[in-house]
């Protein structure tokens, strides 16, 4: 059989009518069918021993691109084989070295001695190929799969099994800063896109029995690794479960990132509150998992999914945890502020100069109208549209290239807000405000929640236009009416606070000594609670440390037993 | 229906707070001032007394059937039709009261500080805010009810506390006041103002531990009748009786009194503002009452759609009185008689109910 | 289920919309407003009558004309863009503009007299900055329950404004243009809440004036102010009222012996004692004071026990030859400063007495102290005013010099 130079069509027409006749009644259809189609159908075929066949079907599959090589030798210079892998992912030196090599020689103690075909593969698997992942498989369907995963696939004439060897090898950068969520005291690393070094990194942070990960392959096309990660014996079963449900009815066809599997699994679709958090940082999520949530990763994504989640994570970093007490409470609430002022300040300035200007003190009161005579639009306006060219400048800010962005910061947008207000377009008040929630809204940590505030700082501004004051308040209470409704795998998004809990409410907003802390977030329904030891106390009281040098203890200090 | 029990003592008690504090604080002490003059405290004290029998009572009936509502028990106690009748007038109070309070709280806003704008949207504004959350389950009106708490009792703090520098211990002397032949109805009508403690009834069988419900009332008519008499007694030591008589609102001028140095010289309008949240928390509990009621009532499965419904209906009580005089004349007359409703109605049935020695079985333990 | 409340939800949220359309009902740009801080009431002109235009009420035949009296309301407008925003940044190019604007108008009341005002002026007139009141001593003697009304009607004005009386005309006293600060009505406003700090003056906001004015108990009394040499003002002293009527004044030290009976803590008035022994004479001002006031009912008439408690300190002598230096001299003028309190207290309150005005409040003790005796013979304001006049008053000062300054002798 001419089989080498087959055409695509035909060895489908020969595969349907030689391999695959149970299904052929099935396929009549004029359409073409995709080799992946073809695939799914057909993977329950067992290999047949046949070195020919195999070779054909495979080559009819994934003949027609241009990095498939098909390698034919002879193992130990008896057995012929052939060797199938993709060539641009695969890593040529591995599978020279260590497959092609070991192969094609007879290993010393070997030579002269007669090895049948039953034991080769034996042979083979434990005495001959030293790549540690090496595997048995008899199904045409996976070995497929196989060779899209980057693994080499070694078929041998007259053997019903075929070997695949992990010869995988992507490009990926190296570990680095995460860019999203940068810390001044804290580790440096970040994800990367591949899942491999993602869950290298959880793995090095939890050298635990408990940590697991349990995989799953969503994506029709994409076939990508998602990891389901959690410790055992902390995170609530019943999450467990849910999250793999959640996960396992998610049926699309390419799955790029994380932020796909999100949309998918959260609890309300048309919230701008997040209800999972995305997080780049390996601590961060090392953290999480000891309270007790769970993490997704999948691969091609430098994020991590953390669910369940809570509205205070959005204003916390790991920062505030690794930093004292005092500090990281006071950076805390400082972020807090914020988060206020972005929110609700060009609204409660708006109400204040249009609907009562009474709330001013009468000496700036005065003066405040006469920055704003000229303006040609009432504040609702000005500020609206300054919100909105704020939004695209930042927009813009964002896609620029590096080199030109510098030149375009936002600082440099105030400064096109200062001329705005040297050419009588908008009151200076009017660009202090804007400017200061433009940067409050950037000391929001999380990137998701403050863009919910951003889309929610107009509905506020739009009530404050028409009802004042009142109106702001009406938008607090919607929102907070919203927030409090929401539910991220079951548990309340306003949790501890309401529901309240006051072993969580020391982690709100200031952060409670470590030491306080010695229960893990019980809305969290952890399997396990303890956070601390038995004795939750930090170093307490010092025996007066000898220093090396200098001061020598006295003679009574020298007796004292030490308690 | 089958929801779990999961409300606490502690939220209980603070749905029950904010339900009670509501708009009727700002005309509060010129209830009072009218009743005794400066007997007002005394006859806010009294009244809370009143109120706190009605709530025993109705929280007993609640410790009796620990899995019905009053919808439901009052058919077991005192027959299919007459319970009907009566739990039909109890809606229909409440259904006023809802209308009521939001047109009041509309009136005030529109007087005080919304002057051109019209009275419908605020009074929309107002029942929407409440309908929406009304879709809600138990659990979430409890949580919200619990974080709106520290917002509605911290402006009336702050209001009272910076108004002692102007107080005068003078006009809160003598303390039974001057005369007194108002006074039982001063009393009815600030204990009207209770009735939004009516709700602990939906909650009973909700409760993770219905036996301590009546901790939570206890705690409630503290913390909420102490913040009443706080501002009862706050309003006539700054005013003094004679000016709270010349004053609608005597609460919301006390915070017009108070600036707070140079920073804040109007406190009016934020404690206007703020005490949106008093009274959305009000109007919420009492219209989830309604849709909870109706749909017992009915024996529907799910309130969810009720709280749409009802909506044009609060809407049109709302509206119906012409004028904000004729809206405080039929306030105070729907307030004291549906004090026949809130306590007489549930002392009736309990007073049966222990005659009869009928009680209810609890099915579930610890939900 | 799910999808039902959707549409429904929709539904209601476009009804909620719809309206908001044509909202912005009550929105008014700061910069168009006429911010009013400051208002003068004056006794309108002899001829104002007829020059009236018909704008709150019109001529013909069959409407019953007003009965008050025509007033003069003056309004001190904001001009915005005036008062610059922050510091001055120098570089005064030409004459400056006067950071206001006023303008008056007449009516038959107050309401009238700002309707006929706001008919001339193209922003609406914005109260809530509202800081001052002045009205003339000609028509608070004739009474200020008109004005109240409006001024608790409306919900703009501040409780916390001042209301004032002016010695001469009123217009003219908000138009004095004192150099410390830009706009006068500010200035008038920091006066009198500066006095209050430093002790000078009773704390009268309006809020405080209305509730005296309700008190049964009680006369109210304000700030009585003049126009000292065209550019300046004073505050002259308290204006007392009986009832809602204007019936005297006091001197400004006696402001200082109303506070010492009042009890309000700061104290501000310096006073000069004679040295006993010698005719020097050392001023003495007052720092701290305390005072209690117990009423008894004897013989069917109110007895007013008052214990003041003043603690001082001296400030100056006006003879070389004196020495401050024992505390045997001090303990003299203190005994000395304390009758001399006395004497002036007593005076005080015989002055009030024959003005039927109780501005002490001593009826609020009688109310609240003795009900029964109240309820029996007293009641209303009226009938106080006559006890008041009829009660008698039994003055005790103690009088406490703690420090000399930083001077030896």
């Amino acid at each position: 059989m001419d089989v080498v130079f087959i055409t695509y069509d035909r060895s489908e027409k020969y595969l349907k009518s030689n391999f695959f006749k149970k299904n052929k009644n099935k396929n009549k259809q004029d359409q073409e069918i995709t080799p992946d189609q073809m695939m799914k159908k057909n993977n329950r075929s067992k290999l047949t021993g046949k070195l020919d066949e195999t070779i054909q079907i495979i080559k009819s599959l994934l003949g027609e691109n241009d990095d498939f090589v098909i390698r034919h030798f002879h193992i130990f210079g008896h057995y012929s084989a052939a060797m199938v892998y993709l060539s641009h992912i695969v890593d040529h030196e591995v599978v020279n070295r260590d497959i092609l090599k070991p192969l094609m020689n007879v290993p010393n103690h070997l030579v002269n001695k007669m090895i049948n075909l039953t034991q080769l593969e034996d042979v083979l698997l434990n005495e001959t190929l030293s790549h540690s992942k090496t595997h048995i498989e008899n199904d045409i369907g996976k070995l497929i799969s196989a060779l899209l995963h980057g693994k080499t696939v070694i078929v041998i004439e007259k053997l019903d099994k075929a070997f695949h060897i992990d010869t995988h090898k992507v490009e990926k950068r190296a570990v680095t800063q995460p860019e999203t969520e940068q810390v001044i005291l804290g580790p440096r690393e970040g994800y990367i896109e591949s899942i491999v070094t993602n869950l290298a990194l959880l793995r090095n942070r939890l050298p635990t029995a408990d940590l697991k990960v349990k995989t799953m392959t969503i994506g029709r096309l994409t076939k990508t690794k998602v990891a389901i990660c959690y410790l055992k014996g902390i995170a609530n079963e019943s999450l467990i479960k849910e999250v793999e449900k959640r996960l396992s009815q998610i049926d699309i066809d390419v799955l790029l990132d994380v932020g796909y599997l999100e949309q998918f699994i959260e609890d309300n679709h048309y919230s701008p509150f997040p209800q999972i958090q995305t997080t780049e940082r390996p601590d961060k999520t090392v953290a999480s998992l000891a309270e007790g949530r769970v993490a997704i990763i999948a691969d091609g994504s430098p994020f991590a999914l953390i669910a369940p989640v809570v509205f205070h994570q959005f204003y916390q970093t790991t920062e505030d945890y690794s930093s004292r007490f005092l500090m990281g409470s006071f950076m805390r609430m400082a972020r807090v502020l914020a988060l206020v002022f972005s929110l609700f300040f060009p609204g409660i300035y708006v109400s204040m100069i249009s609907f009562n200007p009474e709330l001013i003190p009468t000496e700036f009161a005065v003066a405040v109208a006469g920055g704003r005579a000229g303006v040609p639009y009432p504040a609702v306006v000005e500020v609206l549209l300054m919100e909105v060219s704020m939004e695209v400048l930042r927009e813009a800010t964002v896609r620029l290239p590096r080199q030109v962005g510098g030149a375009l910061s936002i600082v440099g947008v105030l400064v096109i807000g200062q001329a705005a207000v040297e050419a009588g377009f908008a009151s200076p008040i009017t660009v202090v405000f804007i400017a200061l929630t433009t940067i409050g809204s950037f000391a929001t940590p999380a990137y998701t929640a403050a863009f919910a505030l951003r889309i929610l700082r107009f509905l506020i501004i739009i009530l404050a236009g028409i009802f004042g004051l009142y109106g702001v308040v009406v938008g607090v209470i919607f929102i907070f009416n919203h927030m409090l409704s929401l539910k991220s795998f079951g548990v309340p998004f306003m949790s501890p606070m309401s529901p309240g809990n006051l072993q969580g409410i020391k982690d709100t907003g200031v952060r409670a000594p470590l030491w306080w802390m010695y229960k893990r977030p019980s809305f969290l329904h952890p399997t396990n609670e303890v956070r601390l030891g038995t004795s939750p106390k930090p170093f307490q009281k010092a025996q007066s440390v000898p220093s090396v040098e200098g001061n020598q203890l006295t003679q009574e200090e020298k007796n004292e037993p030490t308690p | 229906m089958n929801q779990l029990r999961e409300i606490t003592v502690i939220q209980t008690t603070c749905i029950l707070i904010s339900t009670i504090i509501g708009v009727g604080v700002l005309p509060l002490p010129l209830f009072g001032v009218k009743a005794a003059d400066t007997g007002a405290p005394l006859v806010t004290f009294l009244a809370i007394m009143i109120a706190f029998l009605g709530l025993w009572v109705i929280t007993k009936l609640g410790i009796r059937f620990p899995n019905q509502s009053i919808i439901q028990y009052s058919e077991t106690i005192i027959g299919k039709w007459p319970a009907r009748i009566c739990n039909f007038l109890v809606i229909a109070f409440f259904l006023l009261l809802t209308g009521l309070g939001a047109r009041e709280f509309g009136e005030v806003v529109v007087t005080a500080v919304l002057r051109e704008t019209p009275i419908e949207v605020t009074v929309i504004v107002m029942l929407l805010m409440a309908a929406i959350p009304a879709r809600n389950d138990i659990n979430i009106f409890s949580y919200i009810h619990v974080f709106f708490l520290p917002v509605i009792l911290s402006p009336g703090l702050i209001i009272v506390a910076l108004s002692l520098k102007n107080a005068n211990v003078l006009y809160l002397q003598p303390l039974w006041g001057h005369d007194h032949k108002v006074m039982i109805l001063g009393i009815l009508t600030i204990a009207a103002l209770f009735q939004g403690t009516f709700i602990i009834t939906i909650l009973i069988p909700y409760m993770r531990r219905p036996k301590k419900a009546m901790k939570a009332s206890l705690w409630a008519i503290g913390i909420a009748g102490t913040f009443y008499l706080l501002i009862v007694i706050a309003a006539v030591s700054v005013f003094g009786p004679e000016e709270i008589k010349q004053l609608l609102w005597p609460t919301l001028e006390l915070a017009r009194t108070t600036s707070w140095g140079r920073v804040l010289q109007r406190l009016d309008v934020i404690f206007l503002v703020v005490w949106v949240t008093a009274v959305f928390t009000t109007l919420y509990s009492s219209y989830l009452f309604m849709a909870f009621s109706i749909s017992q009532f009915f024996h529907l499965r799910d309130h969810k759609m009720l709280s749409y419904f009802l909506l044009p209906l609060v809407f049109v009580i709302a509206m119906y009185p012409k004028n904000s005089l004729k809206m405080y004349e039929v306030i105070v007359l729907v307030g004291t008689f549906g004090l026949i409703l809130t306590i007489i109605y549930p002392c009736v049935l309990l007073v049966m109910a222990i005659l009869r020695k009928q009680e209810g079985h609890r099915t579930i333990e610890n939900g | 289920m799910g999808n039902h409340g959707n549409i429904i939800r929709l539904l209601c949220v476009i009804v909620l919309l719809v309206p908001l359309l044509t909202g912005c009902w009550d929105s008014v740009d700061i910069e168009d407003r006429a911010v009013v801080l400051a208002i003068a009431i004056d006794k309108a002109e002899k001829n104002a009558k007829e020059n009236e235009a018909e704008i709150s009420h019109l001529k013909q035949k069959g409407f019953r004309k007003p009965q008050e009296k025509m007033i003069r309301v003056t309004a001190q407008i904001a001009v915005p863009g005036r008062i610059p925003l922050g510091p001055d940044t120098g570089g005064g190019t030409g004459e400056e503009k006067p950071p206001v604007w006023v303008l008056s108008a007449v009516g038959h009341t107050l309401d009238d007299a700002l309707l006929n005002l706001q008919q001339e002026v193209a922003d609406p007139i914005f109260l809530g900055h509202l800081r001052v009141i002045i009205i003339s001593k000609d028509l608070a003697k004739k009474g200020v329950k008109r004005f109240n009304d409006y001024f608790r009607r409306n919900p703009e004005i501040r409780r916390s404004a001042w209301l004032a009386i002016s010695n001469g005309n009123a217009a003219k006293l908000i138009n004095v243009a004192p150099k410390l600060e830009r706009v006068p009505a500010l200035y008038i406003a920091a006066m009198l809440e500066n006095g209050v700090k430093l002790g000078k003056f009773p704390n009268d906001f309006i809020g405080l004036f209305w509730r005296t004015l309700s008190s049964k108990g009680q006369d109210a009394y304000l700030p009585f102010l003049k126009v000292k040499e065209e550019e300046n003002i004073q505050i002259k002293g308290l204006a007392n009222f009986s009832n809602a009527k204007m019936v005297g004044m006091t001197e400004p030290l006696e402001i200082g012996l109303y506070m010492g009976v009042m009890g309000e803590r700061k104290g501000g008035y310096g006073v000069f004692v004679d040295v006993p022994g010698t005719k020097a004479k050392v001023l003495v001002e007052a720092v701290h004071r305390k005072s209690r006031v117990k009423t008894v009912i004897r013989n069917g008439k109110p007895h007013v026990q008052i214990k003041i408690r003043y603690e001082g300190q001296i400030n100056e002598k006006d003879h070389e030859k004196v020495e401050i230096n024992k505390s045997a001299v001090i303990k003299r003028i203190e005994k000395k400063a304390a009758t001399d309190t006395e004497k002036s207290v007593k005076g005080l309150i015989r002055k009030t007495q024959q003005m039927q005005s109780d501005i002490f409040g001593f009826g609020e003790y009688v109310r609240a102290k003795h009900p029964t005796y109240w309820n029996e013979n007293v009641k209303t304001k009226e009938n106080w005013h006559k006890l008041y006049k009829e009660g008698t008053y039994e003055v005790k000062v103690v009088f406490h010099i703690r420090r000399v300054g930083m001077k030896a002798e």
